[in-house]
C-alpha cells in the first residue's frame, strides 16, 4: 500500500480541501451504490491511498480521510472539532466530575445547521429505517428539498464545513486557538511567525500528523495544501521544516493556494510593499522544505480562459475553491490508480505513478525546476473527430498565476490526466482510445514538451449535491459540451450535471517564469537594496540582512534553472 | 491633534478617556477571572457554538479561549500569559492584580493626582515588596533527599484550586513522586521527561503513575506478542522501511528484468539492516528467557516487522521524537542511530512490556524499568473535556513542585503574604518615602537651584506615599477575592486579617470559617518564583497603562477595502 497523507493548512485551503473531500465521498457513494453508474466501480482505484479505516471504541467501523486540518478556532461552523464519528453520543450528560464547587456555564450561540447539513443529519437518523425501501413518493418530495439545498448554498457558505458531507476523524481537526485577534488581521508573514512555536502549538500538530504516519506501512507521500496568502504560509513553513526533518525520504507535494480575497487591490503603497515582501518571502520559505511546489490561484478566476464555460463569482470562495478542488481531485488520481500488473486490466486506468515518481519526473529531470504550473480544462473537451484535434491541448488552461501563455519551451516536462473522457458519439471513450486522442493533439500541435507522461481514467469527476451551480448553459448532463445553449437558467449545477470528464496537466515550462522573476524583483527591490523600504517590516518578521541574500540566492537560483539566460538572476551583485 | 492633520480617519482619544478606557479594561478582564480563584472559585464551562465543551478554572486557558480584542485587555493578558510561561501558574492572580492597582489608581487620578506620581510610589512599593518578599520566605532545604512532605503541600495547594479535594489529592502523590523521579541532581528538572498520557476510559480516579513509559502506539503485526516479560529494548532510529533512492532510480533501467534486479537488492539493504538486529536479539537472548523489543523512531515496512515476528521480536515504528530521550532514561541503554555497530550495551530493560488495546487506539506500556528517570502520568476519564482539565492541572502540579525545588523556597499562602506585605509597606515603606526624597533634594542642592522649586519637590515625592498606599491596598485583592469567593464578608474578614498581623501573627484567611488560621499548619504554600514574578509585573504593566495619555486609532480604518 502506498498511503498519502493531506494535509491543509488555512482558510482557503479547507475549502478546496472540504470540496476534495466531497468528491472522494460521492466515488466511494457512486461505487457502493447497487444502482450506480458502472463506471465508478473500478476496482482500479485504490481509495485506501487517501483514506483510513479505523474503529470507534463502540466497535463500530470507520472509514475516514487521512487528513490533517489546521484552521482558526471557529472556522469549524458547527462542527464539532471532535468530529461526529466518535463522539459517544450527542446527549451526554453535562455535568462536571472534577469539582464540586460552583460551576458558571458560558454558552455562545449555538452555531445553525443550514439546510444542507440539517438534511445530512436527518439522513443519519433515518438510515436504519428505510435501509432498502426508496418510496417514490419520497424521491419526488426529496428533489424539492434537494434544489432548496442546492439553492442554499450558493447563497450563503460562510464555513467549509457548511458545505460538507464527510466525516472527519477527531484527530484531522486542529484548531489554531489564542492569538487574539481576527482573522482580517492575520495577513502577512510576521503575524503568523511565531504561531507555530508558541504553547506547544508545533508539538501538538506534529503529533496529530504522527497519528496518521504511524499507521501508514508504506507512505509514498504528503500532500500539501497551503494557503500561503497570510499568516498561515509561516505556520505552513515551519510546520513543513520539521515534517522533512522527520520524514526525510518521504516527498512532499505542495499546492500554494491563494483564495480570491488575497487579490484585491490595495491602495496605498505600504500595503503593496508589504504584500509583495510577504509573497517573495512566503514563496522563498514554502519552496524550501519541499520537492515540488505548485502555486495555484489566479487573481480574477471568473474572466480567465479557464472558466470558459464556468459562471464563477470571483468573490466567493465556495465557487472558486470547488475548481481548484477538482483539478487537485484529477491529479491526485493517478497516485491511486493500482499498477500495472502482468493481469491488470487496461480498461480502466493507465498511467499509474507514485508521488515520488510524478515530483522526480517534474522536477528532477533535466533540469532541477521544482515550480510547477496546474492546467485544467473543467469539463474536459470531447476527444474524438478529426477536426479538432487541437481542442485538448487549448481547453487547458493555466490555474497557475502569473504565467507566460504561449512559450516554446523544448524542455517541458508534462504529466496529464484525462479521466472520463467522451467521444464525438456522446459515449464514453476507453483509456486507449484516449490515449490515442491524446498521442494525436501531440502531433498536431505547434509546441511539443520534451515528455509527457499520460494517465487515463475512465472515471469522471462526479457531481455531488453540494457543489456550487457554476456550469454554464452548454454543459451536459455528463460533462458534454454542447452545440448549442440548453434554455432556462443560466449557471447549472449538481441537479442538472451529474458528472463531467476532466483533463489536467502539471508541468514544468519556462512559462513560470514572470512568477520567478516577480517575486526574485519584489525582495530585492523592497527587501535587499539599500535604502529599501522593506528593511524594517523585514526585520520584524525575523529575518536579517544575510537570512534575505540567501533567500534572494535561492530565488534567483530558480530563476537561472528555468533560464539560464535571464538578465534578473545576473545582477545579485 | 496634529494627527487629524496627517490622516483625517485617525480616531483619538484624549487624556482622561484614554486613561478610563484603559482602566475599564484592566477592571473588565479582572471581573471575568476574579471568580476563578482558589479552592471555593467556579469552574467555568465553556460550551462553543459547534456544542464542543471546555472545563477550566485556570485563568491561563480561559485567556486563550477568550477571544479578547480589545488592544488594553490583549496587553494585561499577554503579561499574565507569559507570567504562566515563565512560572507555571498566577495567571489569574496578576490579572487580578493589575486590575486592582488600577481601580486603585482611578479613585486618586479622579480627584486630580498626576499618574507620574502614582507610578513613582508604584516603583518604590515594588521594591520594598521584593525585599519583602526575600525576608517573608520560608526557606527548603534541597539537598539529596527533598523534603517530601513540603512539595506534597506546595502540590496540594495548587491541584485543590484546579479539581475537588479526593482527586487533588491522589494526584498530589503523583506529581511529586513524578518530578522526584525525573530529578537528577545539579541539573534542571526538565518536565518534558515526564510523559502525560489520556485514555478515554474508567473514571477520573483511575488516573496513576507509571514508573516507565506508556506510547501510544503499538506493534504492526497481527503475531507479535502482545504481553512480554524480561525485556532487552532496543532504542533506535533506523529506517526499516524499502524506500526509493532519491537519484532518478526510476530511469535506470530499460527493462522489467533490470527493475525487478534494482528493486530486490534495495529490499536486500533494508533486510540487512533487520538481521543485524535480529542477530543482536539471538545473541543476548540465547538460553534465558528474556525478550526483544524494538522501538524505532522511523518506519517498519510489512516485511521487516514479519521478519522480527519470525525471530520472536516485538517492534514498534514511528516513536515520538521526545519519547526515544525518555526511554532511554526510563530503561537505561542508548539510542542508536545505526545498526552497524550494535552492542549488548545499547540496550534498555524492562521488566515488563504490554499491549492495551481500546477501540482503534493501542497503548504499549513499558513498565517494572530498573532505575527509571523519566515517568508516564496516565490520565483517565469518562470523557475529553474531563481529561483535559485533569491534564491542564497536572501540569501546574508538576510545575508548581519544579518551582519548589529550584526556588528552595515557599511562600505562605491563603493570602497570609499578601496581607503581610501591605501591613509592611504601610507602617514602615510609607513614613521613608519622604526620607528618599530628602536625598534626592541634597543631590540637588549642589546646583543653583531656588528653594521654591525644592518645596515643589518635596511636596511631589510626598506625594509618591499615595502611590504606596495604592499598591498596599491592591495587594489585598487576593485575600479578598478569596474571601468572595467563599461567600464571606470581605470588610469583616480584612479587619480580622490585618488586625492579626499588628498582633504580629503572620495568618492567612480560612475559606472554611471566615476566621484567620496559620497557613503554615494548614499546609498551605504558593511558589516563590510566581509571586516574585507578579509583584514584578503587575506595576510595570499598570505603570504603562496609567502612562498613556493619547489612544490613537489610525490602522484599523486603512485597513478596510476600498
Amino acid at each position: 500500500m502506498r498511503e498519502i497523507v493531506t494535509v491543509q493548512v488555512g482558510s482557503f485551503a479547507n475549502f478546496i480541501g472540504s470540496h476534495f473531500w466531497n468528491f472522494q465521498d460521492e466515488m466511494l457513494g457512486l461505487a457502493a451504490d447497487p444502482y450506480g453508474d458502472p463506471v465508478f466501480k473500478t476496482q482500479s482505484l485504490n481509495m485506501d491511498v487517501i483514506y483510513r479505516t479505523g474503529e470507534t471504541h463502540q466497535g463500530t467501523a470507520t472509514y475516514t480521510p487521512r487528513l490533517l486540518s489546521i484552521d482558526f478556532q471557529g472556522s469549524l461552523g458547527s462542527l464539532s472539532s471532535k468530529g461526529t464519528l466518535y463522539s459517544e453520543g450527542s446527549n451526554e450528560p453535562s455535568e462536571v466530575v472534577t469539582w464540586a464547587g460552583h460551576v458558571s456555564t458560558h454558552a455562545s450561540e449555538p452555531q445553525k445547521k443550514n439546510l444542507f447539513l440539517q438534511s445530512l443529519y436527518q439522513e443519519e437518523q433515518d438510515a436504519p429505517l428505510t435501509n432498502g425501501i426508496n418510496g417514490e413518493a419520497k424521491d419526488s418530495q426529496h428533489e424539492i428539498q434537494d434544489t432548496d439545498i442546492v439553492n442554499c448554498l450558493d447563497g450563503g457558505v460562510q464555513f467549509w464545513t457548511d458545505f460538507s458531507k464527510v466525516h472527519y476523524h477527531p484527530q484531522s481537526l486542529y484548531e489554531v486557538n489564542g492569538l487574539w485577534m481576527d482573522a482580517k488581521q492575520f495577513d502577512n508573514y510576521g503575524i503568523g511567525r511565531d504561531v507555530f512555536m508558541e504553547n506547544l502549538r508545533g508539538e501538538e500538530i506534529c503529533d496529530k500528523l504522527r497519528f496518521f504516519v504511524e499507521e501508514c506501512d508504506h507512505i509514498q507521500g504528503f500532500q500539501f495544501i497551503v494557503d500561503d496568502s497570510g499568516g498561515f504560509s509561516p505556520l505552513a513553513a515551519d510546520f513543513l521544516e520539521s515534517v522533512s526533518d522527520e520524514y526525510t525520504n518521504t516527498p512532499v507535494l505542495l499546492y500554494a493556494v491563494r483564495g480570491p480575497r488575497s487579490h484585491m487591490s490595495l491602495s496605498s503603497r505600504k500595503q503593496t510593499v508589504v504584500r509583495d515582501l510577504h509573497d517573495a518571502v512566503s514563496f522563498s520559505r514554502l519552496s524550501s522544505f519541499c520537492k515540488m511546489i505548485v502555486p495555484v490561484g489566479l487573481p480574477s478566476l471568473s474572466r480567465s480562459k479557464t472558466s470558459t464555460f464556468l459562471n464563477i463569482e470571483d468573490e466567493n470562495p465556495y465557487h472558486c475553491s470547488a475548481v481548484y478542488a477538482a483539478a487537485l481531485h484529477s491529479t491526485s488520481l493517478p497516485f491511486r490508480m493500482e499498477p500495472l500488473g502482468p493481469t491488470a486490466d487496461l480498461s480502466d486506468v493507465s498511467g499509474a505513478v507514485d508521488v515520488n515518481g510524478f515530483v522526480q519526473m517534474l522536477a528532477g529531470q533535466s533540469r532541477q525546476n521544482m515550480v510547477a504550473i496546474l492546467d485544467v480544462a473543467m469539463p474536459g473537451p470531447c476527444l474524438s473527430g478529426k477536426q479538432d484535434k487541437q481542442s485538448l491541448l487549448g481547453n487547458l488552461q493555466p490555474l497557475t498565476p502569473e504565467v507566460v501563455e504561449d512559450v516554446d519551451d523544448l524542455q517541458a516536462v508534462e504529466s496529464m490526466i484525462v479521466h472520463g473522457a467522451i467521444g464525438s458519439g456522446g459515449h464514453r471513450l476507453s483509456v486507449s482510445e484516449v490515449k490515442n486522442a491524446v498521442h494525436g493533439a501531440y502531433e498536431c500541435a505547434t509546441t511539443r514538451p520534451m515528455f509527457c507522461h499520460l494517465s487515463a481514467a475512465r472515471c469522471p469527476l462526479p457531481i455531488p449535491l453540494p457543489f456550487p451551480s457554476i456550469f454554464g448553459n452548454l454543459v451536459g448532463q455528463h460533462g458534454a459540451l454542447l452545440g448549442s445553449p440548453i434554455l432556462g437558467s443560466s449557471s447549472r449545477g449538481s441537479l442538472d450535471v451529474h458528472s463531467i470528464p476532466m483533463a489536467a496537466r502539471t508541468r514544468s515550462s519556462c512559462a513560470i517564469m514572470p512568477f520567478l522573476e516577480n517575486r526574485l524583483a519584489n525582495l530585492r527591490k523592497f527587501g535587499i537594496e539599500r535604502g529599501c523600504p522593506g528593511t524594517e517590516l523585514l526585520r520584524s518578521w525575523g529575518f536579517g540582512k544575510d537570512e534575505l541574500e540567501d533567500m534572494g540566492e535561492t530565488l534567483s537560483k530558480m530563476v537561472r534553472t528555468v533560464d539560464p539566460h535571464s538578465d534578473i538572476s545576473s545582477d545579485s551583485d | 491633534m496634529s494627527l487629524r492633520v496627517l490622516n483625517p480617519n485617525a480616531e483619538v482619544l484624549n487624556k482622561s478617556a484614554a486613561l478610563h478606557m484603559n482602566i475599564n479594561a484592566a477592571k473588565g478582564l479582572q471581573d471575568v477571572l476574579k471568580t476563578n480563584l482558589g479552592p471555593k472559585g467556579t469552574i467555568k464551562m465553556l460550551v462553543g457554538g459547534a456544542g464542543d465543551i471546555k472545563l477550566t478554572k485556570d485563568g491561563n486557558t480561559l485567556l486563550k479561549e477568550m477571544q479578547i480584542q480589545n488592544p488594553t485587555a490583549i496587553m494585561i493578558a499577554r503579561t499574565a500569559v507569559a507570567q504562566d510561561d515563565i512560572s507555571g501558574d498566577g495567571t489569574t492572580s496578576t490579572v487580578l492584580f493589575i486590575g486592582e492597582l488600577m481601580k486603585q489608581s482611578e479613585r486618586y487620578i479622579d480627584e486630580g493626582m498626576h499618574p507620574r506620581v502614582l507610578v513613582d510610589g508604584f516603583e518604590i512599593a515594588k521594591r520594598a515588596t521584593l525585599q519583602f518578599l526575600e525576608k517573608f520566605k520560608t526557606p527548603v532545604v534541597m539537598g539529596s533527599e527533598p523534603d517530601k512532605e513540603i512539595l506534597k503541600m506546595v502540590a496540594r495547594t495548587t491541584l485543590r484550586t484546579k479539581l475537588y479535594e479526593g482527586l487533588a489529592d491522589q494526584l498530589t502523590d503523583i506529581v511529586v513522586n513524578a518530578v522526584l523521579c525525573v530529578r537528577k541532581p545539579d541539573e534542571p528538572i526538565d518536565l518534558f521527561m515526564v510523559e502525560i498520557m489520556h485514555m478515554r476510559h474508567k473514571f477520573d480516579v483511575d488516573t496513576r503513575l507509571v514508573e516507565g513509559l506508556v506510547l501510544d502506539h503499538g506493534s504492526r503485526h497481527p503475531d507479535m506478542k502482545r504481553r512480554a516479560e524480561n525485556c532487552y529494548i532496543l532504542t533506535c532510529n533506523v529506517s526499516l522501511e524499502y524506500e526509493k533512492s532519491e537519484i532518478n532510480a526510476g530511469f535506470f533501467y530499460s527493462n522489467a528484468e533490470q527493475r525487478e534486479a534494482m528493486v530486490a537488492a534495495e529490499r536486500r539493504s533494508v533486510d540487512e539492516r533487520v538481521k543485524k538486529i535480529i542477530e543482536l536479539k539471538n545473541k543476548v537472548c540465547a538460553g534465558n528467557d528474556s525478550n526483544f523489543v524494538v522501538i524505532n523512531q522511523k518506519g517498519i515496512d510489512p516485511p521487516s516487522l514479519h521478519l522480527l515476528q519470525q525471530a520472536g521480536i516485538v517492534a514498534l515504528r514511528r516513536a515520538k521524537r521526545r519519547n526515544m530521550e525518555r526511554l532511554v532514561l526510563a530503561c537505561g541503554g542508548e539510542a542508536v542511530n545505526s545498526v552497524d555497530d550494535l552492542t549488548p550495551d545499547c540496550l534498555g530493560w524492562a521488566g515488563l512490556v504490554y499491549e492495551h488495546v481500546l477501540g482503534e487506539d493501542k497503548y504499549t506500556f513499558v513498565e517494572n524499568v530498573r532505575h527509571p528517570h523519566s515517568c508516564t502520568i496516565l490520565i483517565k476519564g469518562p470523557n475529553d473535556h474531563t481529561i483535559a482539565q485533569i491534564k491542564d492541572a497536572v501540569r501546574d502540579g508538576l510545575r508548581a513542585v519544579k518551582n519548589t525545588i529550584e526556588d528552595e523556597a515557599v511562600i505562605l499562602g491563603a493570602g497570609a503574604f499578601e496581607v503581610a506585605a501591605r501591613q509592611h509597606l504601610l507602617n514602615e515603606v510609607k513614613k521613608t518615602v519622604q526620607g528618599v526624597c530628602l536625598w534626592y533634594i541634597s543631590l540637588f542642592t549642589t546646583i543653583e537651584t531656588t528653594i521654591e522649586i525644592h518645596m515643589i519637590y518635596i511636596k511631589m515625592e510626598q506625594r509618591a506615599q499615595l502611590g504606596v498606599e495604592a499598591f498596599a491596598d491592591a495587594l489585598l485583592v487576593v485575600p479578598k477575592t478569596l474571601a468572595e469567593n467563599s461567600g464571606l464578608d470581605t470588610q469583616d474578614v480584612i479587619i480580622g486579617l490585618t488586625g492579626e498581623h499588628d498582633r504580629g501573627n503572620i495568618v492567612g484567611l480560612n475559606q472554611q470559617t471566615g476566621e484567620p488560621m496559620d497557613p503554615q499548619m494548614e499546609g498551605i504554600f504558593d511558589n516563590y518564583s510566581v509571586k516574585r514574578q507578579i509583584i514584578n509585573s503587575g506595576p510595570v504593566i499598570a505603570s504603562q497603562l496609567l502612562l498613556v495619555d493619547e489612544v490613537i486609532r489610525a490602522g484599523r480604518n486603512m485597513r478596510k477595502p476600498t
